[in-house]
């Protein structure tokens, strides 16, 4: 199997996303560098291999010549034969070829008469000659080749392991620059010298991080970088002797639908050291760095899809609910409108026929509902004047004294409501006492709408804050309630609201919030719900 | 047979059905009220009412469902009380077979002309000569004259006038009209319907730019304009 492929499989099944893009330097690049199978094994020969060929070969030389007497001629050259084969296939092709020409020569001079040159008298001598090259060059071969498998097992196990390593850490990443910065760190592991990572800001790129920790770019990096930015292709390192960056640059597609090609890339860019061509290893190194690059592009543009894909939820929700306010914002206004222009029509145009009774009662509805008008119209006052964040007036407020302007207001607009003010002697606090009134206000007539039975307002100290209360008897908010009055959200009210409660608790928030306080809902011992408003305690009116 | 007519309003806002109790009680009516989809069902089944009207926008189902369901036992008329924000909802709650609609706010005049063109078949058949200013609209015959001179109409053109003049006071959505003339398979040729409503105005309107006979009902249909009846 190609190592490609396996690496592909490993990607394939730890990132669900492979679906995002096509990595292009998989794919549309040039085409793949195949293990070097017909390379690996006529590798130059290391030092440490021919000093160990030339031991060995010294060693059973000397043996071969003293015990010269003792053993056949034939022995002797098995174990020269012998010797040449440990070396080919202990220390490759081209030791292997050098032991057999020093083994025959070592023999000839020894063994051949004439003895002590290396003359060969005798035609057949050729012959083993010529088997002995052969069966070291077989040997190394075979030999050399086995390392190679060897080799690319223990690559391929490399690498998928720093691959692996890295599809679990950039899938933990949670925005750009972290996953970039993992993939930084394994790209230094890999390409064994400086890499850097710089990111694109305002059509510009901007150094990110670089590794080892104090590497310091030079100009040459940042304008490699730069054309590989501009250009949306690889900008290669240049070779040692040349002007240029020592660093390889890839750009990175920032954003899903870019496809590879020239133009400007949009994403970051990665730089790595280049590999020494003379590294065994550098094949699986080069491979798994073109798989981290690859893997970094696909956590981006996961990122930018999940990123896109919420921003877009974000504004579903808030389209929903600035839908769900114009509604009810419109039912609010329009039931007191219809109920006023219906009933003074019904005056004027009936009003002969009305008994007297139903006259009193229709100004009293028109009353009421031209009532309830103004405080709509107030509040949405309110919500404009808090959303075009007109700065709030404060000033020393006794917030009991708010506290109780709520209650008495709320008492009078609806006489029948049970309404209790446990307030506490309650220390000043910095707020506007119009907006605390309207909020304790909106809170009351929340509870007087929707729920029946005594309503209490209390005040209190809590720790640092005083706590303005409204607790019911009904039977607590429902949770996507509860859980709004929690969010940071401040821009409509939450889906599965009654109407009528499009305006209040929106405004109770602002006003909380712009009083540099909180809205803050809970539940009472009897299971009512509890609406609170915690404002802060100056330290000075302790 | 009761002597006044019973009228069940339908509507969640106590307000509402407060005023409306007052004007419709005053205007010579009998009312019961019903707060939701259900109870109005409820009430139609018990107190058998002459004419509902219907809120669009009830708490537990909407209001088309009301008239879907209403309309599979009985042709009772509905009037929709709508809003604005409701343009769909109505056109559909026409075409389900509402008689006709108020936009909220409303003066209870234009309720109470809604009611009584909605009422006004109920207690009388239909009549083979419709008379109107000096038009004479003779259905039977297939004639129109105005002051006299008889006018040209081509057989199309009549039918719409017919269909138009037979539910004078009432609106008649695209769609009604439509299904009326043409068939059902042209109920959505509504470019088609304007070119004809322009030349029927052209013929009987004393100012086509300014038709006082044939009203538009923006983006729902057309209405005959018909001269109050005296109320009961």
């Amino acid at each position: 199997m190609d190592y490609r492929m396996t690496c592909k499989e490993v990607i394939k099944t730890m990132d669900k996303s492979h679906r995002v893009t096509p990595d292009r330097r998989m794919k549309s690049q040039s085409p793949p560098r195949l293990p070097s199978d017909e390379r690996r094994w006529m590798t130059a020969p290391r030092l440490s291999g021919i000093l160990g060929a030339a031991v060995l070969l010294i060693t059973v030389t000397l043996l071969a010549r003293n015990l010269h007497e003792l053993l056949p001629e034939n022995v002797s050259i098995l174990l020269f034969l012998m010797i040449v084969l440990v070396c080919a296939a202990a220390f490759g092709f081209w030791v292997g070829i050098a032991s057999a020409l020093g083994a025959i020569a070592a023999f000839n001079l020894l063994f051949l008469e004439p003895h002590f040159t290396l003359h060969v008298a005798k035609p057949q001598d050729l012959i083993t000659l010529a088997l002995f090259l052969l069966a070291a060059g077989l040997t190394g071969f075979l030999a050399g080749r086995l390392r190679e498998q060897v080799d690319a097992a223990n690559g391929r196990a490399a690498a998928l392991e720093v691959i692996s390593q890295l599809s679990a850490e950039l899938a933990g990443a949670d925005n750009a620059e972290d996953a970039i910065r993992v993939a930084l760190r394994h790209l230094h592991g890999l390409a064994q010298g400086p890499v850097l990572a710089l990111m694109p800001q305002d059509g510009n790129l901007r150094p990110l991080a670089a590794l080892p920790a104090g590497y310091v770019p030079e100009a040459s990096d940042l304008d490699a970088a730069d054309i590989a930015f501009r250009r949306g292709r690889a900008e290669l390192a240049s070779a040692k002797g040349w002007s240029g960056s020592r660093l390889s640059f890839y750009p990175l597609a920032g954003e899903t639908g870019r496809g590879p090609g020239p133009g400007p890339a949009r994403g970051p860019v990665l730089g790595h050291a280049r590999l020494s061509p003379d590294r065994s290893d550098r094949e699986w190194r080069e491979q798994a760095i073109e798989v981290v690059l690859g893997q970094a592009e696909q956590a981006l543009q996961r990122l930018a899809l999940t990123e896109r894909a919420e921003a877009e939820r974000r504004r579903a929700a808030s389209e929903e609910t600035r839908a769900a306010l114009l509604a009810s914002l419109s039912h609010d206004l329009r039931t007191p409108l219809s109920t006023i222009l219906g009933a003074v029509t019904t005056l004027r145009e009936l009003g002969a026929t009305l008994p007297a009774d139903s006259q009193t009662d229709l100004l009293e509805a028109i009353e009421e509902e031209s009532q309830r008008l103004a405080r709509y119209v107030e509040k949405l006052l309110q919500v404009t004047r808090l959303q075009a964040g007109i700065a709030v007036q404060m000033t020393w407020v006794d917030a009991g004294d708010a506290a109780q302007s709520a209650v008495q207001r709320a008492r009078r607009a609806w006489p029948k409501a049970r309404i209790l003010a446990e307030v506490e002697p309650l220390p000043m606090i910095r707020a506007e006492a119009g907006l605390l009134e309207q909020a304790l206000f909106n809170l009351v007539e929340n509870a007087v709408k929707y729920t029946s039975g005594p309503i209490r307002v209390t005040g209190a100290v809590e720790g640092a804050e005083v706590v303005l209360k409204v607790i019911d008897s009904g039977k607590g908010l429902p949770p996507s309630l509860a859980e709004w009055i929690a969010s940071d959200e401040t821009t409509g009210a939450p889906q599965g609201v009654p109407q009528g409660m499009g305006l209040g608790l929106p405004i109770c928030k602002g006003i909380a919030r712009a009083l540099g306080g909180r809205l803050t809902a809970g539940r009472s011992a009897s299971g009512g719900a509890v609406l609170a408003i915690r404002l802060p305690v100056p330290p000075a009116s302790e | 047979m009761r002597d006044r007519d019973l009228i069940l309003i339908v509507d969640d806002e106590p307000q509402i059905q407060r005023f409306l109790g007052h004007a419709l009680v005053a205007a010579g009516y009998d009312t019961c009220t019903a707060g939701n989809g259900a109870e109005a069902l409820a009430q139609i089944a018990a107190q058998e009412p002459d004419l509902v009207i219907l809120d669009l926008g009830l708490p537990d189902m909407n209001g088309k469902e009301v008239i879907e369901r209403l309309r599979l036992r009985s042709d009772l008329p509905v009037i929709v009380l709508s809003a604005h924000d409701q343009e769909m909802e109505k056109i559909m709650a026409l075409d389900l077979g509402a008689n006709d609609f108020v936009a909220k706010p409303f003066g209870i005049g234009e309720l109470l002309a809604r009611l009584r063109a909605s009422l006004r078949p109920r207690r009388a058949t239909r009549p083979e000569v419709i008379r109107q200013g000096g038009l004479v609209i003779d259905l039977g015959a297939h004639l129109v004259s105005r002051d006299g001179e008889t006018l040209r109409l081509t057989p199309k053109e009549f039918d719409l006038l017919a269909a138009l003049a037979a539910n004078g006071g009432r609106v008649m959505t695209h769609h009604k009209l439509l299904q009326l003339v043409w068939g059902p398979a042209h109920v959505d040729d509504v470019p088609y319907l304007r070119v004809f409503i322009g030349q029927l105005r052209q013929k009987l309107e004393p100012d086509p730019a300014k038709p006082a006979l044939i009203l538009t009902e923006p983006g729902v249909g057309y209405r005959w304009a018909q001269p109050e009846e005296s109320p009961p």
